[in-house]
């Protein structure tokens, strides 16, 4: 079932590369926590080790993948240390271009209250509070460096569910939104951006923060019967039957983002690859293999890059008991980013 | 507006979605289309369901999910969703249902009088499940009018079913032959609410009046009764132990009111406590009560609300003292979008082996499985 919101209008498309204005800092002054010039011209990987924080034992959430995603592209050979950018922890000022002044106070210092908490499936703590903040400075990271690299990799991010004044679902912060706000921009000149939200759930938080925006486009493919049941309405929603397997689900895909890089002509993508539409996937309902995945990730950035459009990627959702697994399924991503990287001789 | 009405009621799904992930290592919904009263193994995997509306109604023997069972590989199993493997159809309401150990059948009664019936699934590469015989209850009814009331029914091996409307119309039926094997001498005439072996030849009789009479096959003599707890007349429902708590039997009133007792010693209540349930009007068949299989001094309690309740026993004492759950099912109440008032729990049923799973049926047709975290338990 599709639904697409507004028509979209033609305005001038900035080039990639060119001088954007006053309004935006210095392209080499990025959220980045060593401020050197990156000798190594490989895929920028964003990565921090405050990703993970403690959580209670048993706790369902599979924290100790993010730092396993690093492990094993660098044990693979995929990537080298030195492709990693560290990014900053994200302000309180940077947070404050999408949540709410009052949410932000809460969560910051612990007044968030048992029933919002139960919500958002964390329990509070001053770790989870640091390693969301670092998460989503990953992502502007990401999309900072992509716009001047062409392309960019956080090893976490995608916390989609998160609203201006509350959390949801595992996202206490909207990275997505905060990086698509913030690279927008506030001058005339405002930069357009799409959200390719793959994740198996629908992008419920992104799609209400820019639901009169239009300088941004939702984007979001997922699985009808899957969290949240309550739907909101991107700019464009593909809402998918239980089951569907790789060839239908690339063909969904490939039947959609051509014509949306055609029409709203962004000048950034910001690509949510959630690996939870895989069939091994605990909660997500569709039928995905490891190979559908990577045919996935490389289609769409592919697509994207040879048009000339930068393109920051970030892990997206995915569950599952066994933290190695997860990890390798994320990992794809990067893999396939890599190839990307070689095959447009970026 | 209706449409706010839905995007609330999904709210509310969504927030017990997330809430689930915490409390439940596995939790799987079904929807029946009509609700069903009894829940009843058939093999390590399958389940049967019925029907208990006063005109057609169906049988249906399902398959759990059968990534509940793929211990290791959690996310290697694909299949989430119950399956419907066999079906039929039966004229009237199905309130008691129970399984023939060792056969592929399964025998009913319809609450109204004390006949049974006998069902055997599919077979013969048939997705069907047929009535293929009936066993008469003994009617020792003096007056006409008095209603016989539902049977209830207890397997055993070798095909032999006890079963019975009240105390004094009990009997062992041999269902291949029709014979009867035996009748426990009990002269009073108390409407049962329980029959349960407890070993291969000792069973118990729970009667609504709180009275239990407990009786070995082998023995002629008159079984032993275990007198109703003092107090106020109201219904209650029994359970004997035969896994983990082996040797107790415990009875629960309408009021909410449990006591343990011993079965070498039935005379004697071991320990009591008040259960935290709202006492309502119950019809018999409203109340399950069973112990835990697979996890010692557990049982599960459902019926007095949308609400399966899990208490742990062991702390219990002679004094009577109110208790809390240590766990709660709050799936059916959640979940309901019943328009006809509140939902109510109509049966539970526990895993045999697995200690913390248990299946759940509810007044609006849903049927759950679920696999309970004891957040108490810091190291599992």
């Amino acid at each position: 079932m599709m639904c697409i919101k507004q028509i979209f209008s033609r305005t001038h498309r900035l080039k990639v590369g060119q001088v954007l204005g006053a309004a935006f800092t210095s392209s080499r002054c990025f959220h980045g926590e060593q401020q050197v010039s990156r000798e190594s011209s490989a895929l920028p990987i964003i990565h921090h080790s405050r990703y993970v924080c403690d959580l209670p034992p048993n706790h369902r959430f599979p924290m100790g993948k993010f730092p396993r995603v690093l492990h094993f592209l660098i044990k693979d050979q995929v990537i080298t240390e030195e492709q990693v950018w560290v990014p900053e922890i994200a302000s309180k000022e940077l947070l404050s271009c999408v949540h709410t002044e009052e949410y932000l106070n809460d969560f910051f210092n612990g007044k968030i209250n048992e029933q919002e908490q139960r919500r958002t499936g964390f329990p509070w703590s001053e770790g989870i509070v640091r390693r969301c903040r670092y998460e989503t400075g990953g992502t502007v990271l990401a999309a900072e460096v992509a716009l001047q690299r062409g392309l960019a990799c956080s090893t976490a991010g995608g916390t989609h569910h998160a609203f201006p004044s509350y959390g949801s679902g595992y996202c206490l912060l909207n990275d997505l939104a905060v990086a698509a706000k913030y690279l927008m921009g506030v001058s005339s000149h405002k930069r357009k951006i799409l959200i390719v939200d793959l994740d198996v759930h629908q992008g419920d938080g992104t799609a209400f923060i820019f639901k009169e925006e239009p300088c941004v486009f939702t984007f979001s493919v997922h699985c009808g019967k899957n969290f949240p049941l309550h739907k909101q309405q991107s700019d464009l929603d593909i809402s998918l039957d239980d089951g569907m397997e790789d060839k239908e689900y690339l063909s969904t895909v490939e039947t959609h983002l051509p014509l949306l890089l055609e029409t709203f002509r962004p000048d950034l993508v910001l690509y949510d690859a959630g690996v939870d539409p895989h069939w091994e996937d605990e909660l997500g309902r569709l039928r995905l293999t490891d190979q559908g995945l990577y045919q996935r990730d490389l289609y769409v950035m592919k697509t994207v890059v040879s048009r000339g459009v930068p393109v920051a990627a970030v892990i997206g959702g995915g569950y599952s008991r066994d933290d190695d697994k997860l990890a390798l399924r994320h990992s794809i991503l990067h893999r396939a980013a890599t190839q990307v990287w070689r095959d447009c001789g970026m | 507006m209706a449409e706010r009405g839905e995007a609330d009621f999904n709210d509310i799904l969504d927030d017990w979605f997330i809430e689930s992930l915490k409390t439940y290592k596995d939790l799987h919904v079904y929807q029946l289309e009509h609700p069903t009263q009894v829940i009843e193994w058939t093999s390590g995997k399958t389940v049967c369901v019925a029907g208990y509306s006063s005109s057609k109604n169906e049988i249906i023997e399902l398959q759990l999910p059968l990534k509940l069972f793929a211990e290791e590989n959690k996310g290697l199993c694909a299949e989430r969703d119950f399956k419907v493997v066999h079906g039929g159809f039966t004229e009237s309401p199905v309130r008691c249902l129970r399984h023939v150990p060792g056969t592929r059948c399964v025998v009913t009664n319809d609450g109204l009088t004390s006949d049974l019936q006998v069902w055997t699934v599919g077979g013969d590469d048939s997705d069907v499940i047929r009535r293929t015989g009936s066993v008469a209850g003994r009617k020792t009814r003096r007056k006409k009018s008095d209603s016989e009331g539902g049977s209830r029914i207890a397997a055993r091996h070798s095909s032999q079913v006890l079963h019975g409307a009240q105390s004094d119309d009990i009997q062992l039926t041999q269902l291949t032959s029709g014979q009867i094997l035996y009748t426990p001498e009990i002269t009073s005439s108390d409407p049962l609410s329980s029959l349960q072996f407890v070993s291969d030849d000792v069973f118990l009789a729970g009667c609504c009046n709180g009275n239990v009479y407990i009786a070995d096959t082998r023995a002629s003599a008159s079984p032993q009764l275990s007198p109703a707890p003092p107090g106020e007349s109201v219904l209650w429902w029994t359970d004997a132990a035969a896994g983990a708590s082996s040797g107790s039997f415990i009875r629960v009133s309408s009021s909410g009111l449990a006591e343990i007792s011993d079965l070498r010693n039935p005379g004697a209540a071991v320990s009591r406590a008040q259960l935290s349930v709202q006492s309502r009007r119950c019809n018999p068949g409203d109340v399950t009560v069973s112990w835990a299989p697979a996890l010692n001094d557990c049982i599960a309690v459902s019926g007095f609300s949308g609400l399966v309740q899990i208490y742990n026993t062991s702390g219990w004492g002679a004094e009577l003292q109110e208790v809390q759950p240590l766990f709660e099912h709050r799936g059916h109440a959640v979940s309901s979008q019943s328009d006809e008032g509140d939902v109510f729990a109509t049966s539970q049923l526990w895993h045999p082996e697995r200690p913390r799973t248990l299946l759940s049926a509810a007044s609006d047709g849903s049927v759950h499985v679920w696999d309970w975290v004891d957040q108490s338990d810091a190291d599992r």
